[in-house]
């Protein structure tokens, strides 16, 4: 397959999503099934376009053909086979390509899945996915072409290669699942904007979406949980979260999708919020490509953002045209979707999951305004100001501590009001056991914030727990099931239900891990062979630097041999100094790098980085951290897709 | 070889696709009935209305909602879905 033909993919998957547009539009007015069916088949060829075009570009990557640009940017002889691979969404081109075919796929399955199902609103839901997949097919056609030939008079023989930050495994994986969780949000979208265009107002749209929702918001919460992973085992600064505009980027969809995911079960169960859910998936797919607008414009600095481009005015107008249409239908279907139902107390689970929708969406807005404020400052005054983690913690630290409460308190209300009885009844033992937890905190000398959040972590479990416990009694009171029974049937009759509860316990693993980060220690020091050095209570004996020569890059490996404060060996910890690009004869491209590692348990993680090493005199320069409950957030993490999971599976009619 | 393998890679992946998406538009006028779309969306209100009384038992069993509150949603949940299946007997 030559490049051409990827050009000539991408050209003609652009004339097709104008013509899908065009023929489904005026099936809208006419209702003529021939072209209901030419405007499915069109979009159909819209994906397998992109498809075609995906494919070629992943083939020209896999064979080094270095007349192409992007190949000659982002891989070299060198480069190992699985990052040739992921290369194809390193730079901008290729990753804003590897967006449409995200896309595409999406497209294709909702199109195959509702052939027979929604009639009234899948000509506008493809429509809507044919106009975001003519966006990104104009960029990757007009702005950013991923098929353009190397700008050289001369043959190509070798490549830039990859940047060593990208050479993980993690970040082979990261991008591709936070761009299914990013993606994934058009369908949604386009389900709302199709409901608003037919003027359906009933939550019969909802619930087909609800699962695509959770698809997207599960990949979103993967891939930023694996953004954190890779951070943690790649940058080397011992956190997995730094408030960079990227990583805020992401997390700002996040919030309001959770929002979404709560508030349209309110709308599904009792026909309310509708103005609410609407605006919460317009922002949440608003954010998505907003987001991307953050990483590729270059108007911030990050680690993650692709080098500035012309591409920030074109995403911007994207964000606007979104904004104003959605909203403008909106408000043209006002009076169609005010509903009709009120809440009816203040004490009821409606009310619930409203504030925490409104705690989420505040959230969401001091995020928002901390990562753009530098912007607007440069814009307004001249003067770049930063605004780093301190006051991102100091306003999201408590807001997560009123979201984690909230997270307990929702379950135990009932729907429509609860009762004072039981009011006293569920939440008697969840705030009895949130006490008991602070005392003994507070006797283990535990203060602050520290206290109050592993105290509400011990209430949300309880929550979580009395749960279970009071639906499987009920089960085996009624129905004479035993325990086990009685849990499996419960769990699978009320998938979502369950399954949130048990996205909740990951929440609360993670507080337990955001928490921990309040005990952090960390030490820099020098070593030569046999020398020690005591960090938090642990000997670090550096017994050898060695050195290796691998495909792709020079290494120094350092040996640390590590005993606890009672003489028992712990473990041999092995950080690597690399040069990447080490046979280029420039020396000013060649890449230094710190391959840390990691002796990682449930109570805290030793963390080693080879800073540098003295050749001459044998001196390794070390960095040794260690961060307390590190290991929670990820099992947390777990936890968390194990109860989307659960929550996602198909259930029986 | 090689001018018939690029003519026959042009024609599967280009034409192909291409003959495919305008094949429709040759068939005889099709006007697909309005029913048929109600009559699903009536049968998926009705499954949603099942389910709601069936999480309504459950919160009603867990101790979650007291009496009277139970028995007014449950009659108003059987009355509408009562009358969905009337809509849906009457096609």
């Amino acid at each position: 397959m030559t490049p051409v033909a990827g050009g000539v993919a991408l050209n003609l998957a652009f004339g097709f999503s104008i013509l899908t547009v065009l023929t489904l539009s005026i099936y809208a007015r006419n209702g003529d099934q021939r072209l209901f069916l030419t405007g499915q088949r069109l979009a159909l060829g819209i994906s397998f376009f992109v498809f075609l075009a995906t494919f070629i570009l992943t083939y020209q990557l896999i064979g080094s053909n270095f007349n192409i640009d992007y190949v000659a940017r982002y891989t070299s002889l060198e480069t190992p086979f699985i990052y040739k691979i992921s290369a194809l969404w390193a730079g901008q081109s290729g990753s804003l390509l590897f967006w449409l075919f995200i896309l595409s796929i999406y497209s294709t399955i909702t199109i195959i899945q509702n052939q027979s199902k929604h009639h009234g609103l899948m000509p506008w839901v493809i429509i809507s996915l044919a106009i975001i997949q003519m966006f990104f097919l104009v960029l990757t056609n007009f702005v950013t072409n991923p098929f353009m030939p190397t700008d050289a008079d001369f043959l190509v023989t070798n490549g830039n290669g990859l940047n060593p930050l990208l050479q993980n495994v993690t970040m082979a994986i990261h991008p591709p699942t936070l761009y299914l969780g990013y993606v994934g949000f058009s369908v949604p979208f386009a389900f709302a904007i199709s409901a608003l265009m037919n003027r359906d107002t009933s939550p019969l749209w909802i619930q087909s979406i609800r699962r695509w929702t959770l698809v997207a918001w599960l990949f979103l919460s993967m891939g930023i949980i694996l953004g954190g992973w890779w951070a943690y085992q790649e940058l080397g600064w011992g956190g997995y979260w730094a408030w960079d505009p990227v990583e805020n980027a992401s997390f700002m969809p996040w919030l309001t999708a959770t929002a979404f995911l709560h508030s349209i079960i309110i709308q599904e169960k009792k026909d309310m919020l509708r103005i609410w859910n609407m605006v919460l998936i317009i922002l949440t797919f608003t954010l998505c490509i907003f987001g991307t607008f953050l990483t590729r414009s270059g108007v911030v600095s990050s680690v993650h953002s692709f080098t500035a481009s012309s591409l920030g005015p074109i995403f911007l107008t994207f964000v606007f045209l979104i904004l104003v249409s959605s909203f403008g239908i909106m408000y043209t279907r006002r009076h169609e979707l005010r509903s009709k139902r009120r809440m009816e107390s203040f004490t009821s689970r409606e009310s619930g999951f409203l504030f925490n929708n409104m705690v989420f969406v505040v959230m969401c807005f001091a995020v928002f305004w901390g990562t753009l404020f530098p912007v607007i400052s440069e814009a307004v005054r001249g003067t770049k100001i930063t605004v780093g983690p301190p006051f991102f913690n100091q306003i999201n630290i408590p807001i997560g501590l009123i979201l984690l409460t909230l997270t307990g308190i929702g379950p135990l209300l009932a729907w429509r009001k609860t009762g004072k009885q039981s009011l006293i009844r569920n939440f008697t033992f969840p705030i009895l056991s949130g006490l008991i937890g602070s005392a003994i905190f507070l006797f283990f000398g535990l203060e602050g914030t520290v206290v109050i959040s592993f105290s509400l972590c011990m209430f949300v479990t309880t929550t979580i727990f009395t749960e279970f416990f009071r639906g499987v009694r009920a089960r085996t009171n009624k129905f004479n099931e035993s325990i086990f029974t009685a849990l499996r049937r419960m769990v699978s009759k009320n998938r979502s239900r369950y399954g949130g509860y048990v996205v909740h316990l990951g929440i609360v693993f993670m507080f337990v891990g955001f928490t921990g980060h309040a005990f952090d220690k960390e030490k820099e020091f020098s070593l030569k062979k046999g020398e020690t050095e005591h960090v938090a209570g642990y000997e670090f004996q550096l017994i050898n630097i060695s050195e290796a020569e691998r495909p792709n890059h020079y290494a120094w490996i350092s040996e640390l041999r590590v005993i606890d404060n009672k003489g028992r060996f712990i473990t041999n910890l092995l950080p690597e100094k690399r040069i990447y690009f080490h046979k280029n004869p420039d020396v000013n491209r060649r890449q230094p790098h710190s391959e840390l590692d990691i002796h990682s348990t449930l109570n805290k993680d030793i963390y080693a980085i080879f800073s540098a090493v003295d050749n001459e005199n044998g001196i390794a320069f070390l960095k040794i951290m260690i961060n307390p409950l590190v290991h929670w957030v990820w099992i947390g993490g777990y936890i968390l897709i194990f109860g989307t999971l659960i929550a996602l599976w198909p259930r029986k009619e | 070889m090689g001018l018939i393998q690029d003519y026959s890679l042009v024609f599967i992946f280009f034409i192909l696709p291409i003959i495919f998406v305008l094949q429709p538009l040759f068939l005889a006028k099709i006007t697909k009935g309005k029913d048929e779309t109600d009559l699903a969306s009536l049968k998926r209100k009705k499954r949603l209305l099942y389910r709601q009384i069936k999480e309504l038992e459950m919160e009603f069993d867990m101790g979650n909602v007291n009496d009277s509150d139970y028995q007014n949603s449950r009659n108003a949940l059987k009355q509408e879905v009562s009358s969905v299946i009337a809509q849906i007997k009457s096609f």
